[in-house]
């Protein structure tokens, strides 16, 4: 599992944790009984606090994502679902962040977001390939 | 009186009244930290703002002129050995002293002093941080005496670590692996560690707790979840000839047409509302890093 954390984002670093966590299943690069890195390992990978790490790995288990074998650490849960309406919320809550910081309302976003999208399917471009200063 | 021997219980660090002068100069001004066990607290301050005197104290390297300093219960001065034999310190200055013994000398010196020194863990160390035992300790760069000070400090696995600049002087690469190490260090042994630095971003993801010290007083300390709680920056638009309300705890603020912005201390959603009563239309409110965060504290205090 892939962790980036941003210094920028305003959310606490563990629910940033959380999220990745969340982004794994939804990629499919996490599965059931997949272990998780070991606190250890990933607090010393992005030298981060090791409490920070243990509280989003308790928050994931009381959330029931993953489970804890005793002695042996922490996996995904046999139950854990990809959760895409979660991972999907927190791309929209960025998405309006900053559509507000530009002045832009909740539907000229959306309206705007399926022209681009429709723009780059035409120019058969994979997403984010296309040129950004172009949007005419 | 405080007792001679660590107390359960008792902050790592706890100092009351804490004052230093160095002839006119003011170094602590009334100071009363306050480090719960198990914290990674960052100090944050200008030079000469009272960091490595509060750590010198805390070693019992300096007399304070008034007040007291406690480690885990322990006078820093009267129980000045038992306080130091729960740190692990790296001090402000690079020079290890004996100069004409080896890296590899000056460790196995340092294990004789601590029952608790991890020699296997202090080799770990000093690999990972590509320290060379055989070196004379006279013929160490700046970064390469920070490393032997870094695995000197942590190798006994202490109660408590005070790091003063602690990657002062390393390269990049060995910066980011100090850190990762200190990762690690406290993921398997309970520690509290208080650093100071000047590069507080690299603490951004370790530190817990937050002090700032200004001209030798402590402006702010809190827990690191409040102070991006209650440092905030705000951008509001307003209309032509606006003025803000009176007393707006502000630290900073900058103009651009009719929109202004400002970092504040206290609580958002009473700020928000203050500055909506007064006439602006509050945009946006965005958490801030932990440097623009604690240096909101160093921030000149000027009227809105």
């Amino acid at each position: 599992m892939l962790v980036n954390l941003d210094p920028n984002d305003a959310r606490p670093l563990y629910l940033q944790i959380m999220d990745e966590v969340r982004r794994a299943l939804v990629v499919g690069s996490l599965r059931a009984e997949d272990p998780l890195p070991s606190v250890r390992e990933l607090a010393a990978d992005l030298a981060i606090n090791p409490r920070t790490v243990s509280q989003a790995y308790g928050e994931l288990e009381r959330e029931g994502v993953v489970y804890v074998r005793r002695g042996q650490g922490t996996f995904v849960a046999p139950g854990a679902r990809p959760d895409r309406g979660a991972v999907g919320r927190g791309v929209a809550r960025r998405a309006l962040l900053e559509a507000r910081r530009n002045g832009l309302d909740v539907e000229e976003l959306v309206t705007i977001i399926r022209e681009v999208a429709a723009e780059e399917e035409n120019a058969s471009l994979p997403a984010g390939a296309a040129n950004p200063g172009d949007d005419q | 009186m405080s007792p001679l021997h660590p107390e359960p219980g008792a902050p790592a660090v706890a100092t009351r009244g804490l004052h230093k002068r160095y002839g006119r100069e003011t170094a602590l001004a009334g100071v009363d930290f306050l480090v719960p066990e198990g914290a990674v607290y960052v100090l944050v301050g200008a030079n000469g703002a009272g960091k490595s005197t509060t750590f010198k104290v805390l070693m019992n390297l300096e007399r304070p002129d008034a007040g007291t300093a406690e480690v885990f219960g322990v006078d820093a001065g009267r129980g000045g050995p038992r306080a130091r034999a729960q740190i692990g310190y790296v001090p402000e200055h690079h020079g290890p002293g004996y100069r004409w013994m080896t890296c590899g000398q000056l460790l196995r010196h340092a294990a004789a002093y601590y029952p608790s020194w991890d020699a296997a863990y202090a080799e770990h160390l000093g690999r990972a941080l590509g320290l060379k035992p055989h070196r004379r300790a006279g013929t160490l760069s700046k970064g390469e005496n920070r490393r032997l000070q870094l695995v000197m400090a942590m190798a006994h696995r202490p109660p408590l670590l005070l790091l003063d600049e602690p990657t002062d002087g390393l390269d990049p690469v060995i910066r980011r692996r100090t850190l990762a190490l200190l990762a690690d260090h406290l993921a398997d042994t309970p520690t509290t560690v208080v650093v100071s630095t000047h590069h507080v971003t690299e603490m951004e993801t370790l530190a817990d707790h937050v002090g700032v010290l200004r001209e030798g007083r402590l402006v702010a300390q809190m827990p690191r979840d409040e102070l991006q709680r209650t440092v905030r920056r705000y951008r509001a638009g307003v209309p032509d000839g606006w003025t803000a309300p009176p007393g707006l705890p502000q630290a900073r603020r900058s103009r651009a047409g009719r929109e202004l912005q400002w970092t504040l201390v206290g609580e958002p959603a009473e700020l928000t509302a203050r500055l909506t009563a007064a006439g602006a239309e509050v945009r946006e409110v965005t958490t801030l890093g932990l440097e623009d965060a604690a240096l909101a504290f160093l921030a000149e205090e000027d009227t809105v």
